[in-house]
């Protein structure tokens, strides 16, 4: 099980597109976030993750989520989550981090 | 063939303390509980419960990282137990991410320490076969 990343520069919105599916755990939340921030180091703007092929996300990975919208803070920004599927919704709500993003579209499973 | 467990079966895994295999643990959960007939959402939380237990034990024993740890799946009727069993005591951290997570996802989390060993017990009902 791992993860793949597909990031490009939003010319228009002046932010980071990025979409994000498979599994992200403890195996792979670190170099998650080390890709995430390269992109936040190379441009500081806001962020649009893509959630609609992200089957699962666990404590480690929502922390590295966390590391990365603390970089995205410190220049201004914000990231914005969307199609987040129920079940990983639901996990976000149980740790309060739905109040921390910004949750856009929540999709069916 | 039933989808649930008449008498109580008990599957076994035992797992490197490295957060690679924290996926198969995953895998096994989904597997008995799709057995056992929980439902989507029910089959999900146990997935993700029991991977918030090996983050758990293995955050907390880096020490340790070439002794194994035990996860059985308790199958009785219409509740799946789940003990995870390590080697050395563990800090029960209520504030844990993780803890906090498990208590959300299952009906019933206890841990359990000795000098020697810790166990995180946590179960869940078959909601369909509550009332």
């Amino acid at each position: 099980m791992d993860y793949q990343m597909d990031a490009v520069f939003d010319e228009e919105s002046k932010c980071w597109s990025v979409s994000i599916s498979g599994e992200v755990d403890i195996f792979n939340s670190a170099d998650m976030k080390k890709s995430l921030t390269a992109l936040i180091n190379e441009k500081n703007t806001d962020m649009v993750l893509d959630c609609k092929f992200l089957d699962y996300i666990d404590s480690t990975a929502l922390g590295a989520l966390v590391g990365v919208l603390k970089n995205v803070r410190s220049y201004g920004g914000s990231i914005h989550l969307r199609n987040v599927k129920p079940s990983l919704s639901k996990l976000f709500k149980i740790t309060n981090l739905d109040k921390v993003f910004i949750m856009e579209g929540d999709v069916n499973d | 063939m039933t989808n649930l467990a008449s008498e109580q079966e008990c599957i076994q895994l035992s797992l490197p303390l490295n957060a690679a295999y924290v996926s198969a643990a995953r895998l096994t959960a989904s597997s008995v509980a799709n057995r056992m007939g929980f439902g989507t959402d029910e089959i999900e939380d146990i997935k993700a419960a029991v991977s918030e237990a090996c983050i758990f034990i293995i955050k907390k024993l880096p020490a340790l990282q070439k002794s194994n740890f035990l996860i059985q799946f308790h199958m009785r009727k219409n509740v799946l137990s789940i003990n995870i069993q390590t080697q050395g005591a563990l800090a029960n951290d209520s504030d844990e991410m993780s803890l906090v997570m498990i208590k959300a996802l299952m009906d019933r989390l206890d841990i359990e320490n000795d000098k020697d060993n810790t166990t995180i017990s946590m179960a869940k009902s078959h909601k369909t076969e509550l009332f």
